[in-house]
């Protein structure tokens, strides 16, 4: 025995849009409230935010998808309440179906979960490199003081025992049977379930401060603290001396989010050497770990710098819509193809993994796989599964205005021409401004639809963007 | 030489519209008594062997699973043979080729093609959806029917130069017409200013840009060549006719300036009837929306390709221009019940030849009319008749 788990690339992903937490008071006759909170866009969940920190965090350590033989995913809410989150994420991420791992859920904890199943698998030797990856993006309570806080993100790790720019040291964990934030089987919103007072002096308190004080002997660097209420964080902050606090940059940007905010709050400290201490907390249990970084852990600028995208301004009526909190009255229209058929049993893979099928006779890439028995180029039967490139050239475009719900308008879609040289024609993301022939995008994850209670995955073309530190957002 | 094997004895339509108060059978029954009535020597109703039936949306439109027999009891003759040919938006001029061929064949004799196509029984957002939704899951999610267009109209301004006011000469310049004729789902002239202004529906394209969804029904008469004296003296000859398919989905297109199925289509019509795009008087062509006629007349080689925009601006196309087309009104302001749109523009082409059109009616140089249906979800499928007087 011995050896630590040790970080080797980070990443972190925030949804598109961001409500002044002072609005969503106001809707409810509350004045105050500060900073956003960062909410899904209608085609984001905690799974596409989670494939987006995974696939910077990937980069970031120089792997591919193939050198992943562990996915380890905490995520209080994951899309399916039962069903394949996981297997469609590790999908998402092109890893081996053999790939070991967990789903953690069911609380704030889930990430701290996760975080220590793929330490200790690593360490184990049982895998030789997990992927980590922490998400979020609550529903809260219409009118619960939980709303105006509650926020949306998602951070990666890849851990392996081989010696890294940052190793987990010392892990603290404690339990104790109460409730504190809560959802029941058949509820569809998390709530708040005890007075503020209560909540903070018999529950919170004693448990953070407890794990908190362990790590504090250590004389960390940087911290990163629970904050559910925009005050709790920075009081254990006074009690354990905490002067750095990356994480009350996060929660101000962000809001809370929940299972990813232990790692989402830590991001920002592991570009430079020290001790970090993170805290996590949530259904009756609280975690603490040190990161030890003695160099600065690859990706941990470009992952801040996610974070501090301000998004696109939305307002309280666009979040409630994203969240299918205010939906049109009268029925829905029932879509062509639904989920349950055959045809979606048949484009499953070769929708999240974006699959095309490559002629062996010329080399044309045929998209999707499932339609294309033959080549359209040369008529060539001969075709092998590829992943085609995610980045890409518009070709040509429209911006359809005339969308019934449950498509949202403006719904721009372009016919996009990859550096593979497929073409693909798919939804972009956001409302088509800036889009024009010749444009570079990306192909990233999005949720389609959420269509008879499944959600449907598959890719979207994404304008790019340089970032100051060079990448490609 | 023409193929001129089938004649088009009788032709008629309904009002094209909304048309709330008419069922699918109603709208048959007065689509094919328009038809008799239209048989110069009169026709015995009696006499129809055999009824090709274009219904396009049959599946979602309230006519599930029942393929073309309704008609056969809605028109009085329950007991003929029928049979519903669904060919995305050519379905209609599909059936028409197919009926053609029956009667070339010598199994018939007297063959009835009808389209009957309920676009208004459902909701505005339904048609929307079923479009959007229907197809591979991802691949094809939100593309409505101007999803399929609008690309080739952004690729063709780029490539170019074609404006907004070009597309919208289009509309202009069909609205005319279609004021003109009294079977038009719109009679009223729209401004160039109109159209300009009107809200966008998918950019680039604005509400005038698109055709309406239009309720509608059309039919046909056809007969041997040998026979057609039996019931006209100005009988219209089938030409000649082409059929292309082209990769369904729009990522497969290696060309977003042209319609390769109807290039296709075209130059089999052309080879079979022996003449090319110079010879031809005028043209009924698939303007669902303002840039499918300009791709249209580029395609089917009226123009240059990468002109089609100026021409029409230029009033190339007008009543009174060098190639006239879509005399009746077209997509845009006839309306397209989507079965019946073939068989409508084939009522046209046979007025135009018999000079029938009144204040439509085109000058005839050669005595060739020319209809054309393109569609499917990346307009993978096109037909091309080619009608004349000239025996």
């Amino acid at each position: 025995m011995g050896g630590h788990a040790y970080l080797h690339g980070v990443g972190a992903a925030a949804p598109g849009w961001r409500v002044p937490a002072a609005d969503i008071g106001a809707a409810w006759g509350r004045t105050g409230g500060r900073g956003t909170v960062a909410v899904c866009t209608p085609d984001e969940d905690p799974l596409t935010l989670a494939a987006a920190a995974a696939i910077d965090a990937l980069d970031a350590a120089g792997l591919e998808a193939g050198d992943v033989d562990g996915l380890w995913w905490g995520c209080t809410r994951p899309p399916f309440a039962e069903g394949p989150s996981h297997a469609v994420l590790a999908a998402a991420l092109s890893l081996s179906p053999r790939a070991a791992g967990a789903l953690t859920s069911g609380s704030a904890h889930a990430g701290m979960e996760a975080l220590l199943g793929a330490a200790d698998a690593v360490v184990a030797g049982s895998v030789r490199t997990a992927l980590v990856v922490v998400s979020d993006g609550l529903r809260p309570g219409l009118g619960t003081p939980l709303e105006a806080r509650t926020g949306a993100g998602a951070a990666a790790l890849v851990l392996s025992a081989e010696t890294g720019p940052a190793a987990l040291t010392v892990r603290v964990t404690r339990s104790r049977p109460q409730l504190d934030r809560y959802r029941g089987d058949g509820e569809v919103d998390t709530r708040d379930l005890y007075d503020a007072r209560l909540f903070r002096e018999e529950m919170f308190l004693p448990s953070v401060l407890e794990v908190a004080e362990h790590l504090a002997a250590l004389d960390p660097r940087a911290w990163s603290l629970p904050d559910p209420d925009g005050r709790l964080g920075k009081t254990v902050a006074r009690q354990v001396g905490a002067e750095v606090l990356p994480s009350a940059d996060v929660y101000t940007a962000l809001g809370d989010t929940a299972a990813a905010a232990p790692l989402l709050g830590a991001v920002g400290a592991l570009d430079a050497a020290g001790i970090v201490a993170v805290v996590g907390t949530g259904g009756g249990r609280t975690t603490g770990v040190v990161l030890a970084v003695d160099a600065p852990v690859p990706g941990a600028t470009i992952a801040a710098h996610r974070l501090a995208d301000e998004g696109r301004p939305a307002s309280y009526a666009e979040l409630l819509r994203a969240r299918g909190q205010l939906t049109p009255s009268g029925e829905t229209i029932p879509m062509g193809v639904p989920p349950e058929s055959a045809l979606f049993a048949r484009g499953a893979e070769e929708m999240v993994q974006l699959l095309g099928g490559r002629c062996a006779d010329c080399g044309t890439i045929n998209t999707p796989p499932s339609i294309h028995p033959t080549c359209i180029a040369c008529g060539g039967s001969k075709l092998e599964p590829v992943h085609v490139a995610r980045h890409g050239v518009v070709h040509t475009f429209v911006v359809n205005q005339t969308m019934p719900a449950p498509f949202v308008a403006p719904l721009p879609i372009a016919v996009v021409d990859l550096d593979d040289g497929a073409r693909v024609m798919l939804q972009v993301v956001g409302d088509g401004t800036g889009l024009e022939i010749g444009a570079e995008v990306d192909l990233v994850l999005r949720r389609y639809a959420h269509e008879r209670g499944v959600p449907v995955y598959g890719y979207k073309s994404k304008l790019r963007a340089v970032t100051p530190a060079g990448g490609d957002a | 030489m023409a193929w001129n094997k089938v004649a088009v004895v009788g032709a008629g339509l309904i009002k094209m519209g909304e048309l709330f108060d008419q069922s699918y059978e109603d709208m048959a029954a007065g689509a094919f008594n328009a038809a008799v009535a239209s048989v110069d020597k009169g026709f015995d109703p009696k006499g129809v062997e055999a009824a090709f039936v274009a219904t396009q949306r049959g599946t979602l439109w309230g006519q599930e699973g029942i393929g073309g027999n309704t008609v056969p009891t809605a028109i009085g003759l329950a007991g003929i043979p029928c049979t519903r040919i669904e060919n995305a938006c050519p379905s209609g001029s599909d059936a028409f080729r197919v009926g053609a061929m029956a009667v070339a064949s010598g199994v018939h004799d007297l063959v009835l093609v009808i389209g009957v196509e309920k676009m208004r029984d459902k909701s505005t957002e339904e048609g929307l959806l079923s479009r959007a939704a229907a197809g591979h899951p991802i691949y094809t999610r939100g593309e409505t029917a101007p999803v399929l267009f609008a690309p080739f109209a952004t690729r063709h301004m780029h490539e170019f130069g074609t404006t907004r006011e070009m597309l919208a000469s289009v509309a202009v310049k069909n609205h005319h017409n279609g004021a003109l004729d009294p079977y038009a789902h719109f009679q009223e002239e729209i401004t160039i200013e109109q159209a300009l202004a009107a809200p966008a529906v998918c950019s680039p394209l604005h509400l005038f840009d698109c055709c309406p969804q239009t309720d509608g029904a059309a039919a046909v008469l056809l007969a041997p060549a040998e026979r057609a004296h039996e019931f006209t003296d100005r009988p219209v000859f089938v030409a000649g006719f082409g059929v292309a398919t082209d990769h369904p989905y729009l990522h497969e297109k290696t060309s977003f300036v042209g319609l390769q199925a109807t290039v296709d289509a075209s130059q089999r019509a052309y080879a079979m009837a022996g003449v090319g795009p110079a010879d031809i008087d005028m043209a009924e062509v698939h303007d669902c929306f303002t840039i499918t006629e300009i791709l249209d007349i580029e395609d089917l080689g009226f123009v240059e390709k990468g002109k089609g925009g100026v021409a029409s601006l230029d009033g190339e196309t007008a009543l009174t221009g060098r190639i006239p087309v879509n005399t009746s009104g077209g997509l845009l302001a006839k309306g397209h019940p989507i079965g019946a749109t073939g068989i409508a523009q084939i009522t046209e082409c046979w007025w135009q030849l018999r000079e029938d059109a009144g204040e439509r009616q085109v000058a005839l140089r050669n005595g060739f009319a020319l209809q054309h249906n393109v569609g499917g979800r990346g307009s993978g499928v096109s037909v091309v008749n080619i009608l004349t007087r000239n025996a």
